[in-house]
């Protein structure tokens, strides 16, 4: 049993008491006296050339202040990529310029082309219709194989085509994979999309800029998973204001999911026009903006083909993906497709051989970067249901099939780059089929069918590459920053601790789970420590949060000065107890000379060390504070063995999901509560994508989906109770705290498991449907049933 | 401009306001009280959810004109008078019914309207009487949980302990 | 969206022509239409107020004629902005035959939304597109039939922009 507070406990949030009474303090709750609204005029075509902009009724309307246009960012750089792809020939990725404000041309419908700054929202609105914006519409590119063909309309006429890259992976293997699957006994071939969704954290973006001239510093408020790189990019590429002169500060943040990761060109004004007009600026994104200015995810067409031996034995494995990019490159776009989604076609198995080819595309839509998972559910959206498909076709059970594949020994070097140090697949599958009582999965479907109803059940086992990532690796990969984190323990004199991290938690409850870690490593209360973050003020540089990396990046860093503070603790008790410093033990709270009655508390070495009357100073410094900067030395692997379980009803096509079992292995696990809340966000997430969520454009690149009233969000009437078990447990083998991360995971298996659920029952039901594209609306699945 | 007062978390409060001002922005801009969210613009997500004379409201599709002379309350009123917190938000806070917190005032708001009509909910009346309220971080599992707890019912039975 | 659809009207095709060649029977037919100016051949501009779902706004825009084969078919086109609420286009192929001294008007109508009216109101644009369609046509058909007998408005005769105009005020107009 863990002790109360400490690591594994399910300690309450102590951030939650601000949140549930109001006091939580949000980007947009900020108001800085004298600030100005600014309010974006946005393309309402996909793709068209800007012949004039005529703002000179505008600027005369009451409370205008400016309006900014292209011309005035002349001197400024574009919004930046952080990631460049080079491609299977050697060639570096086609790398557009993305800039602030549309430069002659539009390219998406929300492409934003002038701002109005004004004393109010209402005064800047009014302004705006005012604006005269003349624009020739040209041929939306929004079809991906279409937009690769010779002669197809340009989405960028400085490029030489719509393709950003076509990447292969592993490019020697390619006929080595061509070949086995030539060979093979049987080959299951499956075609699929992965349905563009958009990310919709409840809390919109918001910026506000201010500047101070009296030092010439800037200040960005903003909703950022990680505002180190927003610092970093905005700094350095788009207005050239170094890293001393600007401060980025993401306060509480109402939710992330990858779309509050990249540098978005609202920042960039606000940030400008705060200097510009020398008041502040401030910029609220509506619900209506965010569906067009947000990144999207996913969006992946596919073709996977799985050889086989007669026994159901993988031989090989051959991808070739069209992924779209949108119109611009968002901060990660290029490696999602790539990088985060490549190396992970192995899965849980032993294919020998595997070729991924991706080709990204530009299109006149909103750019696609990371949505939770980002790369790694597309990857084992199309394994697992190819696989699933597999079992079929082979006549061999869905269970069987993938334990007879399953990796067993590790390490595991996969043949796409990547080395699982541990896990137990078999651990997860066992769980899942106990805790879905698969056994009793017949009497059940028997009971649905006297109801006139199809019952399926549906699996997927997942692995992921998390806790993103080694520099040296995601350099020599193409990324132009590294993957560290950073965190700084300062111990106070009377013993209590700020953690100035990093990370960032938008959510994820990082003042609880990281303040219990330091706890438990000191052995004082955890009221005494506060977790510090969202500040680049406050916190030495860090990478943020995303790709499931805040503790076991984070947390390790903050392991790591948290040693270093423990070391020079000790040889501060050691002096004042007058002993050996290898004889100090610090358990509970105080530092005891080993084997004896003799002890000082944690708060006399603390004051000792501010208050150094009686203390080693020709060997130590006086102060408490470390920092330590964690570059981790793999990935880390979780994984899990999901199932779900459906109703079809065959009158209408209406999928009911019936109950979602995630048996997961994340490493050890420091508050169970906090990450059965991670698996259940992420299901709902993963849930949401197969059956409802869809973003849609119209056939002239007009974007459907663009409001909750359009956008099918899951709601509490949408989704089940679900069944989350994280017994199974194989430590990470290369991080301090042996954690994997959790964040990302329901997000992840779920889709598979959901499809294959309700492929089963319509199989069950005498219906030869192999699949159908997510999401799973009833008319999707009554006209493949009637088909 | 037209002068509105109203009652706000028991205390009266007036100001000065357009037509077309939204009851949700005259309780953020105005009286600075930001725990009533803004989420989405067409009435779908609940963020904003506030009571109006007793009755659960949307403060984002009420004018802060027609609320002149109402009894509005808020997140912020929502604490028990010595500060600590609410059945409902101990509730909420107990069983992790929130993780970003933005969508949280609304889901506190909506749980104790339906409470008040409805004081033993069961899960299906718990789900549909949250329609109107959008979380995107829980997947509404401990939601669900934490508002049939602050009714007093037992929830440890429900899965996932 | 496209949809087609056909209407006897009780005049002759001649009439018919020239009547959709008026700016005033344009203006009376484009339902919410606030103001119109200009010519078949320099083509017309117009002021519509629409509500789409829920979003209501002031479209500007121009209305041109164009196929134009007297007397058999043209195209009606109109496109207008909507400043915040995006912008509507649409357009209508219409073929007149004549059938015993009456005329049957085909029509074929599609309509196209952008911004913000796609984002909030792509569900219910086919529903207005041939709600507007049917307007368009009935109060044109209005502007035709109707009892010929009965005396000219003053008003409606010399074009004045305002007030509901009384059925058949085309016909009389042209007939006095």
């Amino acid at each position: 049993m863990p002790k109360d507070g400490g690591i594994g406990s399910p300690t309450l949030r102590r951030e939650d008491i601000r949140f549930l009474t109001g006091n939580g303090k949000y980007t947009d709750d900020i108001n800085i006296h004298g600030q100005a609204y600014a309010y974006f005029v946005r393309s309402d075509v996909a793709h068209g050339t800007i012949n004039s902009i005529d703002a000179s009724a505008a600027e005369g309307m009451p409370g205008v202040a400016k309006v900014f246009t292209a011309k005035d960012f002349e001197g400024v750089g574009g919004v930046p990529c952080g990631w460049q792809v080079t491609d299977r020939f050697g060639e570096a990725m086609q790398e557009p310029k993305h800039p602030v404000l549309a430069e002659g041309k539009v390219r998406h419908v929300g492409d934003p082309i002038a701002v109005v700054v004004a004393d109010t929202l209402e005064q800047a609105r009014d302004a705006a219709e005012a604006l005269d914006i003349d624009i020739t519409e040209l041929e939306p590119v929004l079809n991906m194989k279409d937009a690769l063909k010779d002669g197809a309309t340009k989405v960028h006429d400085d490029l030489t085509s719509n393709l950003c890259y076509d990447w292969g992976f592993v490019e020697e293997n390619r006929e080595a994979v061509d070949e086995a699957i030539k060979g093979a006994h049987h080959v299951t071939t499956l075609e699929l999309t992965n349905n563009r969704l958009v990310a919709n954290p409840m809390e919109p973006r918001v910026a506000v800029g201010d500047y101070d001239s009296s030092n010439d510093e800037h200040t960005l408020y903003t909703t950022s998973q990680n505002p180190h790189v927003i610092r970093l990019l905005m700094g350095a590429f788009v207005l050239g204001i170094p890293e001393h002169k600007l401060r980025v500060v993401a306060p509480d943040v109402g939710g992330g999911f990858g779309a509050k990761i990249y540098h978005y060109a609202e920042e960039a004004f606000c940030t400008f026009a705060a200097k510009a007009l020398k008041r502040p600026v401030k910029w609220t994104s509506s619900r209506s903006e965010a569906f067009m200015s947000d990144a999207h995810g996913r969006d992946h067409v596919t073709k996977i083909e799985l050889a086989m031996d007669k026994d159901g034995k993988f031989l090989a494995l051959r991808t070739d993906t069209h992924a779209n990019m949108g119109a611009y490159l968002s901060t990660f776009a290029p490696s999602i497709p790539t990088w985060l989604h490549g190396t992970l076609m192995a899965g849980n198995y032993t294919t020998p051989l595997i070729y991924v080819n991706v080709k990204a595309v530009f299109t006149n839509t909103v750019p696609v970067d990371a949505y939770r998972g980002a790369g790694r559910p597309e990857a084992t959206f199309q394994l697992e249901r190819v696989v699933d498909k597999a079992a079929r076709e082979m006549g061999i059970d869905p269970v069987e099939l993938r334990r007879r594949n399953f990796i067993t020994e590790f390490p595991y070097a996969t043949p796409v780059a990547v080395e699982y140090d541990t896990g137990d697949y078999h651990a997860t599958m066992d769980k899942l089929l106990e805790l879905s009582d698969h056994a009793g999965f017949d009497a059940r479907a028997a009971e649905s069918k006297k109801n006139g109803k199809l019952r399926g059940f549906g699996i997927a086992h997942y692995i992921e590459a998390c806790g993103i990532a080694p520099s040296n690796l995601v350099g020599q990969l193409g990324a132009r920053a590294g993957l560290y984190e950073s965190a700084t323990v300062r111990v106070n004199a009377t013993g209590s601790i700020s953690v100035m991290t990093g990370s960032h938690s938008h959510g994820q409850g990082h003042e609880t789970s990281f303040a219990q870690v330091v706890s438990e490593m000191i052995g004082i209360d955890a009221s005494q420590i506060d977790i510090v973050h969202g500040d680049t003020a406050k916190s030495p540089m860090g990478m943020g949060t995303y790709g499931s990396r805040s503790l076991a990046v984070g947390g390790s860093a903050m392991v790591r000065a948290t040693e270093k503070i423990i070391n020079k603790a000790k040889k501060i008790a050691a002096h004042l107890l007058e002993a050996a410093e290898g004889d100090i033990e610090l358990k509970d709270g105080a530092f005891t000379v080993a084997g004896t009655d003799k002890s000082v508390a944690w708060g006399d070495v603390t004051l000792a060390a501010y208050v150094p009357h009686n203390y080693p100073l020709e060997d130590i410094e006086p102060g408490l504070e470390e920092t330590a900067f964690y570059d981790p030395a793999n990935f880390t692997y979780p994984s899990g063995a999901y199932g779900c379980e459906v109703e079809v009803d065959p009158e209408t096509g209406k999928v009911t999901v019936l109950g979602f079992t995630a048996a997961d292995d994340f490493g050890n696990i420091v508050n169970p509560m906090i990450v059965e809340g991670q698996v259940h966000g992420g299901l709902a997430q993963g849930i949401g994508q197969a059956m409802i969520e869809n973003c849609a454009y119209d056939d002239q690149g007009q974007l459907l989906s663009g409001s909750y009233m359009d956008y099918a969000m899951p709601r509490a009437d949408d989704l089940p109770m679900f069944t989350v078990d994280h017994s199974s447990v194989t430590p990470c083998t290369h991080n301090p705290l042996g954690v994997k991360g959790c964040g990302e995971a329901g997000a992840i298996g779920s889709p598979p498991a959901l499809v294959n659920a309700v492929i089963d029952a319509l199989q069950r039901g005498g219906h030869d449907v192999t699949h159908i594209d997510m999401p799973l609306s009833s008319d999707r699945v009554w006209a493949a049933m009637n088909s | 401009m037209t002068n509105v007062t109203m009652t706000v978390n028991g205390k009266s409060v007036s100001g000065n306001v357009e037509g077309r001002t939204l009851l949700s922005s005259f309780l953020r801009d105005d009286l600075r009280l930001t725990g009533t969210h803004v989420g989405c613009d067409t009435s779908q997500c609940g963020a904003c959810v506030v009571h109006v004379d007793g009755l659960s409201v949307k403060a984002c599709t009420m004018l802060a004109a027609e609320a002149d002379g109402a009894e509005v309350k808020t997140i912020e009123g929502m604490a028990n008078a010595d500060g600590s917190l609410s059945v409902i938000q101990q509730a909420f806070q107990d069983h992790h019914g929130l993780q970003c917190g933005f969508c949280t005032p609304g889901m506190v708001m909506t749980a104790a309207a339906l409470l008040k009509e409805n004081p033993k909910p069961s899960e299906t009346e718990v789900r549909d009487y949250l329609e109107g309220n959008i979380c995107r971080c829980t997947g509404y599992h401990n939601i669900v949980k934490a508002i049939m707890a602050a009714s007093g019912q037992d929830v440890s039975a429900i899965a996932a302990e | 969206m496209e949809l087609s659809d056909s209407r006897t009207i009780d005049a002759p095709r001649e009439m018919v022509w020239q009547a959709l060649l008026d700016k005033d029977v344009l203006k009376n037919a484009v339902p919410g239409c606030q103001e119109m100016s200009g010519s078949p051949e320099e083509g017309f501009e117009a002021v519509v107020v629409q509500k789409v779902g829920p979003v209501k706004a002031t479209f500007k825009g121009a209305v041109t004629l164009e196929d134009m084969n007297e007397p058999e078919s043209l195209t009606i086109s109109g496109s207008g902005k909507g400043g915040a609420a995006g912008f509507a286009k649409g357009g209508a192929k219409v073929r007149l035959e004549d059938d015993n001294g009456q005329t049957v008007l085909h029509y074929d109508v599609e309509a196209k939304v952008g911004g913000k009216l796609a984002q909030l109101g792509s569900r219910i644009i086919d529903g207005f597109a041939k709600k507007m369609a049917d307007q368009f046509f009935t109060n044109f058909q209005e502007a035709l039939e109707g009892p010929a007998e009965q005396e000219p408005d003053a008003e409606v005769a010399d074009g004045a922009e305002t007030g509901e105009k009384k059925k058949g005020w085309f016909r009389r107009m042209v007939s006095s």
